[in-house]
């Protein structure tokens, strides 16, 4: 019978996905764990494969086993700017195997909306591994050489420079509104996909500014398409073909805007479980081959223990909850999730 | 030739033992990426990328090369042999190449289909080799504006692609677009029709949706005739290879493919599906005989088959001389250099020529390799048709849920593979054919995409979009043949209307 047979094939298929589910829910059972860690560790990236957020856990992932006792498992849990996996990892069992990569949004997120999870306090930090200053770049064959010439062209055409960066109320987008309100110009937004997408623009003459993470522009800088204006952290980098880079301030415009990549794990993680992992993850980073695949990805490592990352999450929430609010881009999300 | 000089140099590289393994390695995985439906080309590297840690670099590289270009050599079997396409880019071999298989002549298909992705693998490659600064550069001439005068003549010329109803196309390519709205609309940041549910904020795969209409649905329609023994005529072994008369017929739109294929791996967006349906719709315009398409014609293996291999080729030229990834494939590639301290960019040749030129050397020997593996394997392919339905399909079932699972590594997906397989099962029964729907979610962001941001470009002002020079001339060639496309069927209407007079009376 035909249709007995299909009816009898989809209800298998759904008992097996409900079944799955099920495994996937007993959750919050802390094992008590005398020797942690007994069972490689699992570490969600809440972006896909291949951004720069993925790039770190696999290094982290590349030098992880010799110095935690056990595998360190990268899984991608792509979605909702992070939420997805942010979601699952404030909600998962704090018995320290499974942790997440965090990143500045974390904290940007919760500000444009509500989310499942007040990140910065269902989440506990492990390490910050990299700080990330971003770079403002524009194409090389424009007349700007320095933020002066820029500032002063966009005031006298009001509009027509235009900023890419690789999503809407992210880092990127937010140093250029704040650098655009700073400098007291217009300059419009626009969104792309991909830091790639955003070059690729730039480099075609589509677009006149990008606020890009250095390993995005690096090798365009090294070839000389692009040319870096300013730089979004409070010091210079040290890599050469960034070192001379002035900074947004160096310039005379208060504009800073790090971005910076870490690990947490859910709150309530036992002490010597926090005390262990903790100071696994600082061998990893003090580890010469972990430190030259960061500098291989143009990365610079600066390392926070627990306390100051938790430290930092709070003065960076407060900054940008000012920022966002002064910038405009929280009223303006908030509004069409009306 | 300094280049050849180059590329032997590279010959040597790649042919060092443990690269030449790595690459056979690479393109056996490829082929085995490729022929298992639902798994994807991304979830598959990414799944091997902690293999790789102790690998040299070079090796790693040409490993994780050979997987990607393999992957799409293998699509099209499971296309021919079941009608469950094995990658997205291989949907639209579903439409001839399985009624080639119900006629007895699968072995052929599959071999026009090896030989084709082997000949336009090729082009692609010589493409690469030859012109990847300046096509680099090139491409770069086309933003936001041209992206969506692109998409609209290709969603305008490409939805009445199969079927009789321009009706149905129509509103199958509709759907498509309308489901490509879902998810996290990149130019307000808001979420669009997820009813709050986070899961939809990312938007539906493109292989979630292909797997489930064409995977899971055909899986479906073969249940409801499991008790029909397989009518498959036997094949003797000189009918496993294409006769003379079908290797005339394939020839042209194997190197018409390969052409278009390339040219469309330059842009972003998912190049190799884009081009298979862009060289279906040449082919079937061009052919002489139209009315056996979707009946079993060769060119509409030949064709597409050819043009997401040469696609493959293409989409490297980005990344390999910008550092720029185009697709989801190439940035998951791109992190494989990354994490083995290899920064693709202008500065590769220059800085790494032993490795880039040992590359391109290896992807000339990968084809090879793949047409040397693929060919034999025909033999062993069309065995599996005798394998009954009952046994088979639950495993293909199997197969393509794993693989969609491990796109998001998410069981929400899943639940949206079944109900696309569903809902592929009940269109079929319809009579509509869901392959314009493809077409629609694929073009549809794009579509929409180059609008916004073209608009914010262009001060808002769309006129703006006619006077740059590509987008023009991309636009009005697109009206030149809506407008010859009105005219015929004008005069057709005439002509039968004359007929018809001309009887009455």
């Amino acid at each position: 019978m035909p249709i007995r047979s299909f009816i009898l094939f989809v209800s298998c298929l759904l008992s097996i996905l409900l079944l799955g589910g099920c495994t996937s829910m007993e959750n919050k059972v802390v094992p008590a764990t005398t020797k942690y860690p007994d069972k490689p560790i699992t570490l969600i990236v809440p972006f896909g494969v291949g951004g720069g957020i993925d790039l770190v856990a696999r290094t982290v992932e590349k030098s992880a086993s010799t110095h935690l006792g056990q595998p360190l498992v990268v899984v991608n849990k792509p979605g909702g700017t992070g939420t997805i996996g942010w979601n699952e990892v404030a909600g998962a069992p704090p018995d320290g195997y499974t942790l997440a990569m965090t990143g500045i949004e974390i904290i940007l997120q919760p500000l444009y909306g509500p989310t499942k999870y007040h990140y910065p306090s269902a989440l506990d930090p492990i390490a910050q591994i990299t700080e990330l200053s971003l770079i403002m770049a524009v194409q090389s064959d424009q007349p700007w050489n320095s933020l002066e010439d820029l500032i002063n062209y966009a005031k006298k055409h009001p509009g027509e420079v235009k900023f890419g960066h690789p999503g809407i109320g992210g880092i990127n987008h937010v140093l250029g509104e704040t650098f655009a309100k700073a400098a007291n110009i217009q300059l419009e937004q626009v969104p792309f996909q991909s830091g790639a997408e955003a070059m690729s623009n730039l480099l075609g003459g589509h677009i006149q500014v990008v606020f890009l993470n250095p390993a995005a522009v690096k090798e365009q800088l090294k070839s000389g398409k692009v040319k870096a204006l300013a730089l979004g952290g409070e010091k210079r980098l040290t890599d050469p073909v960034f070192a001379n880079i002035p900074t947004f301030r160096e310039q005379g415009l208060d504009v800073v805007c790090n971005s910076w990549n870490g690990i947490a794990a859910p709150k309530g993680l036992p002490d010597d479980v926090k005390k262990k992992l903790s100071q696994g993850i600082k061998k990893v980073i003090d580890d010469p081959e972990f430190q030259k695949n960061m500098e291989n990805l143009g990365l610079q490592i600066t390392y926070l223990g627990p306390e100051e990352s938790e430290e930092k999450w709070l003065t960076d929430s407060q900054k940008l909850t000012k920022t966002v609010q002064e910038t405009g881009i929280a009223e303006k999300i908030k509004e069409q999730k009306k | 030739m300094d280049i050849l000089n180059l590329l032997l140099q590279g010959v040597s590289v790649s042919i060092l033992p443990a690269n030449l393994l790595s690459c056979i390695i690479g393109v056996l995985i490829g082929t085995l990426v490729g022929v298992l439906p639902g798994i994807d080309t991304v979830s598959a590297i990414a799944l091997l990328l902690p293999f790789s840690y102790g690998m040299d670099s070079t090796a790693a590289l040409i490993m994780f090369a050979g997987i990607y270009y393999g992957s799409k050599y293998g699509g099209s079997t499971t296309s021919i042999l079941l009608n469950v396409p094995g990658e997205a880019a291989s949907v639209v071999t579903c439409l001839d190449g399985y009624p080639m298989g119900q006629k007895g002549r699968a072995g052929a298909a599959l071999a026009i289909s090896a030989i084709g992705s082997f000949i336009a693998g090729t082009i692609g490659l010589i493409g690469l080799t030859l012109l990847a600064p300046p096509l680099a550069q090139a491409a770069l001439a086309f933003g936001p504006p041209e992206y969506f005068s692109l998409s609209l003549v290709g969603l305008i010329l490409l939805s009445k692609l199969t079927g009789t109803s321009t009706l149905k196309s129509a509103l199958m390519a509709v759907i498509g677009i309308m489901l490509s709205t879902i998810g996290l609309d990149s130019l307000s940041g808001i979420s669009r029709f997820t009813f709050g549910i986070d899961e939809l904020d990312r938007g539906f795969d493109l292989s979630i949706i292909a797997m489930g209409l064409f995977g899971i649905g055909e899986i479906l329609t073969a249940m409801t005739h499991a008790d029909a023994k397989p009518d498959i005529p036997s094949v003797k072994f000189r009918d496993l290879y294409p006769t003379k008369e079908e290797w005339q017929r394939s020839i042209t739109p194997m190197f018409r493919g390969g052409i278009v294929g390339f040219l469309v791996g330059l842009l972003p967006g998912p190049a190799a599906t884009i081009s298979s349906f862009i060289s279906y719709g040449l082919e079937k315009r061009y052919s002489k005989h139209p009315e056996e398409f979707g009946h079993g014609a060769i060119e509409g293996v030949a064709g597409p088959e050819a043009a997401n291999n040469s696609a493959i080729s293409a989409t490297m030229i980005p990344l390999l001389s910008l550092g720029l990834p185009f697709c989801g494939a190439t940035a998951i590639l791109l992190s494989g250099f990354m994490i083995h301290g290899i920064t693709p960019g202008p500065s590769l040749i220059t800085e790494r020529p032993e490795l880039f030129w040992g590359l391109i050397a290896s992807m000339y020997i990968g084809n090879v390799l793949l047409l040397i593996i693929n060919l034999p394997l025909i033999g062993v392919f069309v065995q599996l048709l005798k394998t009954p339905l009952n046994f088979l399909m639950p495993l293909v079932a199997v197969v393509t849920l794993t693989g969609a699972y491990s796109i998001n590594n998410s069981m929400f997906d899943l639940i949206w593979v079944i109900f696309f397989g569903i809902l592929g099962f009940l269109l079929q029964r319809a009579g509509f054919e869901p392959s314009p729907l493809i077409i629609g979610l694929v073009l549809g962001p794009e579509l929409e995409r180059g609008l916004t941001q073209g608009l914010i470009i262009c001060n808002g002002n769309i006129w703006t979009f006619i006077t740059r020079p590509l987008a023009a001339t991309i636009l009005s060639l697109g009206f030149i043949v809506i407008l010859y496309n009105f005219v015929t069927w004008f005069t057709k209407f005439n002509n039968k209307r004359k007929e018809l007079d001309a009887n009455r009376s």
